[in-house]
């Protein structure tokens, strides 16, 4: 009648490893930058009115300012790159196969966090180990929404650097119109980071509340707390999506 | 009447070149030699350019320039006769033959229809064809008649046989103002109609004279194209932001910025980025040929640059906010006032959801029956929580 | 027996005109204007920052650059209520001197003077004695025989070059051309002249608005800041640069433009019967010494005379609601209703009924023409510098009277003559000679308030939208090159609610009215003389003589 069944002993709980060191590594620095690049960006936006020096040799802020942006956005770019390349090398909740809904379990996933935790229509519990099916997806946007900020700002700073890289990108700007559709654009996306930013941290600490799984410390030291019964059988898959399709020795799920 | 009509021919125009034209009026070698250099070191050629500038106005011949006037305002005319190195005008006169230009021309309706008819059939793949303004598409092209005959026409005869294409200014680059929302007329740039040509992209409202005139040395010179940016655009002239060459730029990184029009900053040359100047986004030479024989820029006389030579510059207004309007959204848009308002409603939705969480989850909430050991393996507050859980 | 000619393209003006007349016997018995290209910028200003007005409405020409700009911004002024510092105004009447002589020195001869001067005859001349007549009517010091020789080799050369570039096809020869030789030559010699000229007294603007064509304005007052101690600002340097160009522009005029002008027109007097038009006259003023409000104390009087009566002057009022009024019975666009519409409830909505290009007529007897048909208090009214000179005539304005009064002794000829194709080229020239006199006044007025510490030249109060009321509504009006401007505004919530300009050119090019009532083009070509209808030289002359500007009267 119930996953929860009376039956379950505290034994029930096993202790995972869900996020590798440089998956944890990678979350902190990414959200570091982020922080930077929104604080710095917006200082680049509306820049405050500090007009303490007379004379402009006098002081470099803007300028430190913008630099400061820059540097934190090739950070953020190199350890973006980590990223994709650990999605093919890391553990199972870290494959990048994870992040697109192409499998038909993961598409009932994602609608089933939706009745679930959004809409809340529906109380039957869901646990993943990794990410579930809707937040990887969230995430697969995101990371769009990072190539499209590393794209336009790099569109935008190749003509102020002899650098091979961002030359990579100028094609972005007859696309916007020039530079000030661009500028506009990599502005807007600054909003989506820290939208993102809001839902993601209260998410993370509803479903701390809700289910108890040790999400929260997770993304620190790595482990999550799962009923055994939703634990892997095999261990061996590198798809941590193929979790419902093989529970092991699970029971069954209750009818929602 | 007799001794002008007759239409022009190639053997005559032959016998005369630049450096013969301006000696004969009296410009002195040196003089000569002077405006080469000049002309070398606006196109990026360094000293050995000076002698190959030199070379090609001393042989080569007089090219028929037909110059179209379309939706427009004149203005790039205008620019175009501002030209002020002290002998550009004269060059420009003497160096080029301008056919047909509506603006200057002696003969009006059918003669002047068959000054354009000559050039283009005499001349045909020879010369050089200019454009300034924008095409109507709209309406079977009734938004812009010449003699009868509607723009799109017109321009299509006429480019057939042209050797190349100048656009002029943002009308004919990218439709400017008459092209900003809604477009009532269809305002088509150049490159839109006509394809199969080379086409030059003389940008802003209007371009700068010295630009205009530099570009025509080009053509003239070296019998082909510069090199063009990704809009088609000269790269000596268009490959740095305003931004890049502006003297108040040490303001900018000082974070000096007027916050007013007629501030104590604003009297000391702050930088103009907060008064929505729009020279970090905007390529053109203004910061280092400035205007009319290097007077002044717009930033130097005190307002920002409102992005002139970019394509539709016009529809990223206001220009007095940094940022425009975000295009798509209509004015008054910004990006920021959009972010606030979906971020505003995340917030609420977050809370919405908080509480809403708080009432439907509250059996799941706190520690779920056989979590603890310490709480036995079964309590009736389990089965009614998960009671609760289920009718739903 | 009569003949349809038709004229399209003119050229040396400004935008594209078409004029269709009706000859017979040698003698124009009737004539259509039609502006053939339109861009909409009244609806495109729509739902716009009112303050970035001004930049849109720059664009509309290109040849009286900032005409526009400044009508913009005295109507958005206007509207919320903005009295700007005294330093901008008197920058604001710089800039606008500046631009009305540039604009008719570059009328005179480079779109002008080809309907009066031979080019060809120009050869045939005489240095010595073009030398001889340049000397003895100016102190210009460009009239030695050797310049003027130098001058015929380099066009003798031109012509045998066989390209003969804007001068192919002319009407030269034309028994219309009466100029001596000499005369001739030293035209030619001071197009060139002119063309090296003008590209100095803009300047001028490049200092104050940053750059010429299409300077920089400002709700508000002017975007540049004075400050003589700043290598930043405008400083003593620019201050006196512009003193310079403005000298060397009164110079220039009074040297070369003027005495060619009363050289050229002895020759021409037949022309002082011809062209007359409409016989009532507009001007709004313009040249404020105390605030656009003061019209008292402008240096154009504000006025109307009607049926060429200079000793009654009519009150012009641009807000009254009867007074000017725009019809569209012969013009390409609807109306929701009504007939004629005063500016603040004007409409822009394109209705094209014309034939289909390629066409070889229009159908004048319906719609015929971009331009919409401006009328005050119903008359049709010619605006321009005879306008204005006229006005301030009747005005008893003393140095316009003098300037007028001192000319007609010069070509030896009564008042009369004004009203006709030469006093309309002629006023032009009487009255760049009073603005290039005015803009050295404001300049040293400029220097005596910098000097005595004022140096502001903008007002931050209402800069900022939101003390705006609601609903703000203004004029700003202003006397251009080619006459009398004016844009009404609209505001509604911060935002264009309805823009509307009304601009000299639509005054005098204007398609007829419902009534038949003429605008000046076609009313002054009447009974001009024709003496070949397949070259329309004279055509040319009178229409030539209002200085058209298209893209202006469409927008
Ligand atoms: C999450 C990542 C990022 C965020 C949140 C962010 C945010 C911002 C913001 C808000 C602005 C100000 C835009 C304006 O109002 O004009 C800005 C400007 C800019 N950003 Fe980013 N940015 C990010 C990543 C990057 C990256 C990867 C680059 C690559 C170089 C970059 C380059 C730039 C440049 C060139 C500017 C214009 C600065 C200037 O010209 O002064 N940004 N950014
Ligand atoms: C206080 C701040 C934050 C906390 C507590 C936090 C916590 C977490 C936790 C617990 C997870 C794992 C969630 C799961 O198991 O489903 C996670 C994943 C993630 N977080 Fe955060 N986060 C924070 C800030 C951010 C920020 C600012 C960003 C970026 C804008 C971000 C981006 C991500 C991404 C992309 C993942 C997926 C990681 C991966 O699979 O590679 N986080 N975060
Ligand atoms: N008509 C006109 Fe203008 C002038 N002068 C307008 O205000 O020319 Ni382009
Ligand atoms: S680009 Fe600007 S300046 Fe040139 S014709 Fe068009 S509106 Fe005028
Ligand atoms: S004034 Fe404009 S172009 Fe110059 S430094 Fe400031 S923002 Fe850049
Ligand atoms: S407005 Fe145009 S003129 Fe130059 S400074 Fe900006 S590009
Ligand atoms: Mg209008």
């Amino acid at each position: 009648m119930s996953t929860h069944a009376p039956s379950a002993s505290p034994s029930a709980y096993q202790r995972i490893y869900v996020w590798e060191l440089p998956v944890r590594f990678y979350h902190w620095l990414n959200a570091l930058c982020i922080l930077v690049l929104t604080v710095t960006g917006f200082l680049i936006a509306n820049p405050p009115a500090i007009n303490t020096a007379s004379e402009a040799s006098f002081s470099y802020w803007f300028g430190m300012n913008r630099f400061i942006h820059f540097a934190a956005a090739y950070v953020f770019v190199f350890n973006f790159a980590f990223r994709i390349y650990w999605g093919f090398v890391g553990n199972k909740y870290a494959n990048w196969k994870n992040f697109l809904p192409l499998r038909w379990t993961q598409a009932k996933e994602v609608a089933k966090v939706l009745r679930v935790d959004i809409l809340q229509s529906s109380n039957t519990p869901l646990v993943a180990a990794g990410h579930n099916a809707l937040a990887y997806l969230t995430y697969f946007v995101m990371f769009l929404v990072f190539v499209f900020q590393v794209a336009s700002g790099f569109a935008m700073y190749a003509n102020m650097s002899d650098a091979w890289f961002p030359s990579l990108f100028t094609w972005m700007l007859p696309l916007f119109g020039g530079d000030a559709g661009l500028r506009q654009w990599h502005h807007l996306a600054t909003w989506f980071f820290i939208i993102f930013t809001i839902i993601h941290v209260y998410l993370v600490f509803y479903h701390d509340y809700v289910e108890g799984h040790g999400v929260l410390s997770s993304m620190a030291g790595g482990w999550k707390f799962l009923p055994k019964k939703h634990v892997d059988g095999d261990g061996k898959s590198r798809f941590s999506g193929q979790r419902a399709a093989k529970p092991a020795g699970a029971a069954p799920r209750s009818p929602s | 009447m007799d001794i002008l009509t007759p239409s022009p021919s190639v053997d005559s125009r032959d016998t005369t070149t630049v450096y013969e034209q301006l000696t004969s009026r009296g410009v002195s070698r040196r003089d000569f030699l002077k405006f080469c250099g000049w002309m070398s070191a606006c196109m990026g050629l360094g000293s050995e350019g000076v002698a190959q500038v030199a070379l090609a106005l001393e042989t080569k011949k007089r090219i028929p320039v037909v110059w179209m006037h379309f939706q427009e305002c004149t203005c790039c005319s205008e620019s175009f006769l501002r030209s002020s190195h002290p002998i550009v005008a004269d060059i420009l006169l003497d160096k080029i033959s301008l056919d047909y230009t509506e603006t200057l021309l002696a003969a009006s309706g059918h003669q002047a229809e068959s000054v354009l008819h000559q050039t283009i059939t005499k001349y045909k793949g020879e010369y050089l064809l200019c454009i300034e303004g924008s095409v109507p598409t709209a309406a079977d092209g009734v938004y812009c008649c010449i003699g009868g005959r509607s723009a799109v026409d017109i321009i299509q005869e006429v480019a057939a046989g042209a050797k190349a294409i100048i656009a002029w200014g943002n009308c004919a680059c990218s439709g400017c103002v008459q092209a900003a929302k809604p477009n009532p007329t269809s305002a088509t740039p150049v490159s839109k109609i006509i394809t199969g040509k080379p086409i030059v992209h003389v940008q802003g409202c209007p371009p700068i004279a010295e630009v205009m005139a530099g570009v025509l040395v080009h053509l003239l010179t070296f019998d082909r194209i510069p090199q063009l940016d990704a809009l088609g655009r000269p790269k000596a002239f268009y490959s740095r932001r305003v931004h890049d060459t502006c003297y108040r730029r040490p303001n900018y990184d000082a974070g000096l910025f007027v916050e007013s029009f007629d501030d104590e900053n604003a009297r000391k040359g702050y930088c103009l980025y907060k008064m929505g100047c729009r020279g970090p986004t905007t390529y053109n030479s203004c910061g280092t040929i400035r205007w009319n024989g290097g007077v002044s820029f717009p930033i130097q006389s005190g307002h920002g640059c409102i992005g002139c030579s970019e394509s539709s510059f016009w529809d990223n207004g206001p220009f007095y906010e940094r940022l425009g309007s975000f295009p798509g959204f209509g004015i008054e848009t910004t990006a920021d006032k959009i972010g606030l308002v979906v971020g505003a409603a995340t917030v609420v939705g977050a809370t919405g959801h908080a509480i809403l969480t708080n009432i439907r989850k509250h059996h799941e909430i706190g520690e779920q029956p056989g979590e603890s050991a310490a709480q036995g393996p079964s309590t009736s507050a389990g089965e009614s929580s998960n009671q609760g859980g289920t009718q739903s | 027996m009569s003949e349809r000619i038709v004229v399209d393209p003119i050229t040396r003006i400004e935008g594209h005109l078409r004029i269709e007349a009706e000859v017979k016997d040698g003698f124009i018995t009737d004539a259509w204007s039609a502006g053939t290209m339109v861009r909409g910028l009244e609806i495109i200003l729509k739902g716009r920052d009112p303050r970035d007005a001004w930049a849109f409405c720059e664009r509309v020409c290109g040849v009286c650059t900032t005409m526009h700009a400044l009508a913009s911004v005295r109507a958005v002024e206007d509207a919320v209520g903005i009295a700007i510092p005294p330093n901008a105004e008197l920058i604001r009447n710089i800039m606008f001197c500046v631009q009305s002589i540039h604009d008719h020195v570059v009328h005179f001869y480079h779109l002008h003077a080809l309907d009066w001067v031979d080019v060809v005859s120009a050869l045939k001349a005489d240095p010595a004695e073009a030398s001889r007549i340049a000397q003895s009517i100016s102190h210009w010091p460009k009239s030695s025989p050797g310049y003027f020789s130098d001058l015929q080799k380099r066009l003798t050369k031109f012509v045998e070059s066989g390209q003969l570039g804007i001068f192919a096809n002319g009407y030269w020869g034309h028994p219309a051309y009466k100029l001596p030789p000499a005369v001739n030559l030293i035209g030619v010699a001071h197009y060139l002249e002119a063309l090296e000229w003008q590209k100095e007294i803009v300047k001028v603007h490049t200092i104050f608005g940053g750059k010429n064509p299409h300077p920089n304005y400002l709700v508000g007052g002017v975007p540049c800041s004075i400050n003589i101690d700043e290598a930043n600002a405008i400083n003593a340097e620019r201050l006196a640069m512009v003193t310079r160009l403005l000298e060397q522009a009164q110079v220039f005029v009074e040297q070369v433009y003027i005495p060619d002008l009363l050289a050229i027109a002895p020759a021409y007097l037949d022309w002082a019967a011809i062209g007359g038009g409409v016989k009532n006259h507009l001007c709004y003023g313009d040249l404020p010494t105390n605030g656009f409000a003061d019209v008292a104390r402008f240096k154009f009087p504000r006025g109307a005379v009607l049926d060429r009566d200079l000793s009654r002057i009519h009150a012009v009022d641009p807000k009254d609601p009867s007074g000017v009024q725009e019809f569209i019975d012969h013009s390409w666009y609807s109306y929701s209703g009504g007939e004629g519409k005063h500016p603040w409830e004007g409409e822009t909505t394109f209705n094209y009924t014309g034939p289909k290009p390629p066409y070889e007529h229009l159908n004048v007897e319906g719609k015929y023409s971009w331009l919409k048909t401006p009328r005050w208090k119903g008359h049709a009214m010619e605006v321009g510098p005879l306008s204005r000179m006229l006005v301030g005539y009747a005005a008893g304005h003393a140095e316009i009277k003098d300037a007028v009064t001192e000319t007609l002794a010069a070509l030896k000829a009564p008042p009369a003559v004004l009203f006709s194709t030469l006093g309309r080229t002629a006023a032009r020239g009487i009255e760049t000679r009073l603005t290039a006199r005015w803009a050295l006044e404001f300049h040293q007025q400029l220097l005596t308030n910098i000097r005595n510490g004022d140096s502001r030249t903008f007002t931050k109060e209402k800069w900022d939208p939101s003390t705006w009321p609601t609903i703000a509504r203004g004029v700003g009006a202003s006397e251009a090159p080619r006459g009398a401007l004016a844009h009404w505004i609209v505001i509604n919530n911060r935002k264009i609610e309805n823009y509307q300009l009304v601009v000299p050119t639509t005054w005098n090019g204007s398609p007829r009215d419902a009534k038949g009532q003429r605008s000046p083009y076609e009313s002054s070509l009447i009974g001009t003389p024709v003496h070949d209808p397949k070259l329309p030289l004279e055509i040319l002359r009178t229409i030539h003589s209002f200085d058209p500007c298209l893209a202006c009267a469409v927008h």
